[in-house]
């Protein structure tokens, strides 16, 4: 196995990566190992001119090895890790030689790290041209000296917003914030590199602002930091769930004015706490389970980049926008205005200043089609219409399209029914908001073909989605899992919780929202709708309490029609309290759970809150992988994780439950609580 | 009438197989937050949508040429999605810039140089830009000489200000377009020229221009232009807009009466409503050969016989169909009794009626040395669906719309249809065709 080599040529030196048995180069112990001997070499005969490149030219280096960092097991280990990647950084930076990094393609963490401890950075303009300190995301820091250097390049208040968010700039940005010297064209690089070659040595450069030193101004400025980071999480603890984010921010204060040695010293110690926590490697697992779903084999068909999208609503119009990203959209709707709602809508997400719009056609008729590859319906949940639909388009689009249908509880199978070619049509099922959740559900029919599927998953990766086939059973896969969870949350209501109690559990477990909360954006009349199809089909552990519909009959529709569980006229959204009315006349007794739930006189714990709406969602996953509704256990987390944001820090629904409840303590609460399906327990012992 | 079928003077028979406007703006108004590029880019697009042809080449007219989209043509044609290796040319002939888009497209078809061409015209007189005095470039070329220093330049940037006074008056691009600078005459004193050689009055303007809102809004309540209309989404508020929005159906003598001269305030007969409107708007059309539509299976829309140009003078520009009208007519030997349907521009009423009047003389065919008249088309044939004293008249966009409205009025009614329009400097064109 190659790794890294180095090339000399009198008085130049080239070390180049060059991975022959991956397809990314990496920073992992082999690499670490050849690097810290060719670094002997070069200290023992510097040369004039070292280039630092990588044989690959769409990844310079993607960063450390994740998977030893998720194998770390104590801090000492991990610290040991980074001062190992210090050391190496240090050592290229000590050389005599005038040492350049060629940044082509992605350059991620360590990568971008071993690029710093260089004189100069060089980035070559492609799509694939990435720079990052990604680590946050992984729930830790850099640790090769990237929160010493990066700081010395594009001065400190950008290092820290670059460092705390992970975000990655393109090759020219790079060169405007003065993180690269110079940036250029693929094929120029020799004479960039000349050129660089002349400038010589890396001098100290002031980027920092003058304010920075000063130390109220600097202490202000890491405060409103810390503030703005925890806003962005208002119900967690911070220091229990993303432990990386204040640690970070800390090590940064801490480090400005120290030493280089002394700092360095201080970020391998912070690392190697954080490497082996609980939230790193759950956030590494979910990361991995993420990757896991974009792979595909299917090659980008040509047609793929017209799509036709039919029903502007919330979701047709998001989807219009996630289509709108590699490609032209037609967005078919039958009436002007909620047409002009959603182009709306769309202008306000395009920070392009309309260039992405302006692939979005809006029309009013079935024109168009001819050209479309792909078309996507978010009509009315009916399968009238839906077949109907089909059946009109059919015959107006190209033999070989995609027809995809974002249902999110219509078989799959029904709707190919009459079809000519019902093959090409599958389930693609988005969540709301689609431009922003990860997710999709590919579902097949029963008619639809093999390579439509890779096709469909493809796009979605294509799209920036992570797809997850599921089988065409009634909800799918987070549908399903979702509405018991609903279920518990009514009747926790019943039992005279508050939705604000209830929904601040769950926010403060780490759900991105609370179950009625997640009801009213849903909106009311949808639920209902999902919920009574899923409990004809699974009966009563779906089932919708009967004041619900009374809810839906009075037009409290939720957000779109502004009043739900909440009030959403406002700027925040507040507890509507004439909903209680609705349950209120429901007998409390209704249920003949243990007086534990049925005691509305005073508040559950909030553990016992989110263990009585979380272990009918457990139950319902896990009867989802015995019915094989999804492939695996990870692909049923990672589901949970990138659709209904299940708290990544906590590694997935089963993983969690897994490893952090005993199986005893969960079935004596299933008691508590009056569930059944405790047998299905077991289960998770082998997740 | 005679037969339908005229050969083409040579070459391929021309033919349109789709078109579509925008609903006319009037500036500042419905469409105001649009360009040119976009709209002519949600034009295109959507010929695109409702035709299967793919064009080998984009020729667009378009008169006030926005700064920031040089050869504006090339600009739609991309952002509207048309591949990359497709050629695009912008046109200008003034007023008829659409109708020189659709004649050099018919042409390139014609010769054989392509098979499928998207043409039209596109304006947008909102966006008419306001410019700076040309002493205030000169300033700023002493400025940047300076380059900040204190240096001799720098003073002579300032007395060279100070010199031209009024020099931060903007000009505007529009009162500026429309005045032909050969004879120092704005386009509207062209039309009181007319108005006073013609003997044409106020209150026979005046009709012609009521009859016009009667005759658009009719057709409009009728559903006749639905076949030619698409609707638009103009941010920012993305309502729905639909319908041409200078067409009044009120419209009344006694409201047209109150209305005072625009171009000569004591004397003059042309007001601003019995003028066109200034307005925003766009419309594409896409031709191809006769043959080529046939065997791939797309509608035919109407098809192109023959078109001419013609210059006349240019302080009477209004005139410019006659001549371009009896060159085409008499080429063919045709009169004007074998046009089923007449569109003559409406720039400015005075001008048709004018053009009717010298149309059907034969001292002023004497003294122009042109031989028979062809004859004056009558109220029958004439503008049949309004024109655009009450649709609107942007000017790059309208010579493409008049062919556009003239291939669904054969439809209605059958026959050979005559687009024509006066051009601000002194021409006239004229397009014949007929139904597919």
């Amino acid at each position: 196995m190659m790794t890294v080599q180095l090339l000399r040529d009198d008085g130049w030196a080239r070390l180049r990566f060059d991975r022959s048995d991956k397809p990314v180069n990496l920073l992992d112990g082999a690499t670490m190992a050849s690097l810290s001997m060719l670094l002997d070499q070069l200290e023992a005969d510097p040369p004039a001119v070292l280039v630092v490149e990588s044989g690959n030219p769409n990844c310079f280096i993607a960063g450390a090895d994740v998977a030893a960092i998720a194998a770390v097991t104590d801090a000492d280990t991990a610290a040991a890790l980074a001062q190992q990647g210090q050391s190496i950084c240090h050592r290229l930076q000590q050389l005599s030689s005038i040492s350049i990094a060629v940044v082509s393609g992605s350059c991620m963490g360590g990568g971008l790290e071993l690029a710093l401890a260089c004189d100069r950075i060089l980035t070559v303009e492609r799509a694939s041209t990435k720079l990052a300190l990604p680590e946050v995301k992984i729930g830790i820091h850099p640790g090769f000296g990237g929160c010493v250097r990066l700081p010395g390049r594009v001065g400190w208040p950008r290092a820290v917003r670059m460092i705390a968010s992970g975000a990655s700039c393109d090759a020219k940005r790079a060169m405007r914030i003065s993180l690269a010297d110079l940036c250029c064209r693929s094929g120029q690089e020799q004479a960039a590199i000349s050129c660089l070659t002349h400038q010589g040595k890396r001098l100290s450069t002031a980027t920092t602002p003058w304010w920075f030193a000063l130390w109220p101004a600097r202490r202000l400025f890491f405060h409103l930091a810390n503030r703005k980071l925890r806003q962005r999480f208002p119900h967690l603890d911070l220091e229990a769930s993303y432990p990386a984010l204040p640690a970070l921010l800390g090590l940064l204060q801490e480090i400005y004015g120290m030493s280089e040695g002394l700092a360095l010293a201080r970020e391998a110690e912070s690392l190697g706490k954080l490497a082996y926590s609980d939230s790193s490697k759950h956030l590494i697992r979910a990361f991995f389970l993420g990757n896991g779903l974009k792979k595909h084999t299917a090659p980008a068909a040509a047609g793929d980049s017209h799509c036709a999208v039919y029903g502007a609503g919330v979701m047709g119009h998001g989807i219009a926008w996630v289509a709108s990203r590699s490609g032209s959209v037609d967005l078919h709707e039958v009436a002007a205005e909620p047409l002009a709602h959603a182009l709306s809508a769309l202008a306000n997400f395009d920070r392009t200043g309309g260039s992405r719009l302006a692939k979005i056609r809006p029309t009013l008729c079935d024109d168009g089609l001819h050209r479309a590859g792909v078309v996507i319906e978010a009509v009315l949940e009916s399968l009238e219409v839906k077949q109907a639909l089909w059946q009109r388009i059919e015959h107006l689009v190209a033999e070989d399209a995609l027809l995809l249908s974002n249902t999110s509880a219509l078989a799959i199978s029904d709707q190919q029914q009459g079809l000519a070619h019902p093959e090409r049509l599958a389930g693609l099922h988005f969540f709301n908001p689609a431009p922003k959740m990860p997710l999709v559900e590919v579902i097949a029919g029963k008619h639809t073909s093999p390579e439509t599927i890779e096709r469909v998953k493809q796009l979605a990766v294509r799209w920036g989605k992570f797809p997850v086939v599921v089988a065409d059973s009634p909800g799918f896969l987070v549908n399903r899992c979702l509405m018991p969870l609903m279920a518990a949350a009514f009747r926790l209501l019943e039992a005279g919780q508050t939705a604000a109690h209830i929904d601040g559990a769950l926010k403060c477990y780490g759900m991105p929202m609370g179950a009625l909360e997640l009801a009213d954006t849903v909106g009311l009349d949808i639920c209902h709708h999902v919920g009574k199809q899923l409990s004809d089909a699974f009966g009563a552990r779906m089932a919708i309490p009967d004041w619900f519909a009374g809810m839906v009959g009075d037009g409290l529709l939720g957000k779109k029609g502004t009043l739900g569980f909440y009030n959403w006229g406002g700027k925040q959204p507040v507890v509507n309290p004439a909903v209680c009315a609705y349950w209120a006349a429901t007998p409390a007794v209704d249920h003949e759970f243990d007086a534990n739930l049925a005691d509305g006189s005073k508040a559950m714990a909030a553990d016992q809150v989110v263990l009585a709406c979380l272990l009918p969602m457990l139950i319902e996953a896990l009867r989802c992988l015995e019915e094989k509704v999804v492939a695996d256990a990870d692909q049923l987390d990672a589901a949970m994780i990138y659709g209904i944001g299940y708290p990544a820090f906590r590694g997935g629904l089963l993983h969690d439950f897994a490893h952090h409840h005993r199986l005893d303590d969960l079935r004596q609460q299933m008691r508590v609580f009056g569930l059944d399906g405790s047998d299905l327990l077991v289960g998770l012992a082998a997740c | 009438m005679t037969s339908r079928t005229i050969a083409a003077p040579n070459g391929e028979d021309v033919v349109i197989v789709a078109g579509v406007r925008t609903p006319i703006g009037k500036a500042e108004g419905a469409l105001a937050g649009l360009d040119a590029v976009e709209l002519g880019r949600q034009v295109l697009r959507q010929l695109l949508a409702i035709t299967a042809a793919s064009p080998d080449a984009v020729i667009i007219g378009n008169v006030i040429q926005p700064a920031e989209a040089t050869n504006i043509a090339r600009v739609i044609a991309l952002r509207a999605g048309v591949d990359r290796a497709v050629p695009a040319h912008t046109v200008h002939r003034n007023c008829a810039s659409g109708m020189q888009a659709v004649t050099d497209g018919a042409m390139l078809i014609a010769t054989g140089r392509a098979a499928v061409v998207a043409v039209g015209g596109v304006e947008s007189m909102t966006h008419a830009p306001l410019l700076l005095n040309d002493s205030v470039r000169r300033a700023l070329a002493y400025w940047r000489r300076a380059r900040g220093k204190l240096h001799p330049a720098l003073f002579r940037a300032w007395a060279h200000l100070l010199r031209s006074p009024g020099f931060f008056k903007p000009r505007s691009a529009l009162r500026e377009g429309l005045t032909d600078s050969t004879v120092g005459m704005n386009m509207g004193q062209t039309a009181e020229l007319l108005a006073s050689d013609f003997g044409i009055t106020r209150a026979a303007q005046d009709q012609f221009a009521l009859q016009s809102h009667l005759r658009a809004h009719a057709a409009r309540e009728a559903g006749l232009l639905d076949g030619e209309m698409m609707p638009l989404f103009v941010p920012p508020d993305f309502n729905l807009f639909d319908r041409d929005e200078g067409i009044r159906p009120q419209q009344s003598m006694a409201a047209l009466a109150k209305l005072r001269p625009v171009f000569d305030r004591r004397l003059g007969t042309v007001t601003a409503g019995n003028s066109s409107q200034i307005s925003d708007g766009a419309a594409m059309l896409m031709l191809t050969r006769r043959d080529k539509a046939e065997a791939e299976g797309w509608p035919l829309l109407g098809r192109l016989i023959d078109w001419r140009y013609a210059g006349c003078d240019p302080a009477r520009m209004g005139l410019g169909p006659v001549f371009s009208s009896h060159r085409l007519l008499s080429d063919h030997g045709l009169t004007m009794a074998d046009v089923a349907r007449v569109e003559i521009n409406e720039a400015f009423t005075t001008q048709v009626l004018a053009c009717q009047e010298a149309l059907a003389s034969k001292a002023f065919h004497q003294r122009h040395g042109l031989g028979e008249p062809v004859g004056a088309p009558d109220d029958a044939q004439l503008n049949v669906w309004g024109g655009a004293v009450a649709i609107g008249h942007p000017v790059g966009m309208t010579g493409a719309r008049l062919i556009l409205s003239l291939c669904h009025q054969l439809k209605v009614q059958p026959g050979l249809g005559l687009a024509t329009l006066c051009i601000g400097g002194g021409q006239g064109g004229a397009v014949l065709l007929e139904a597919g």
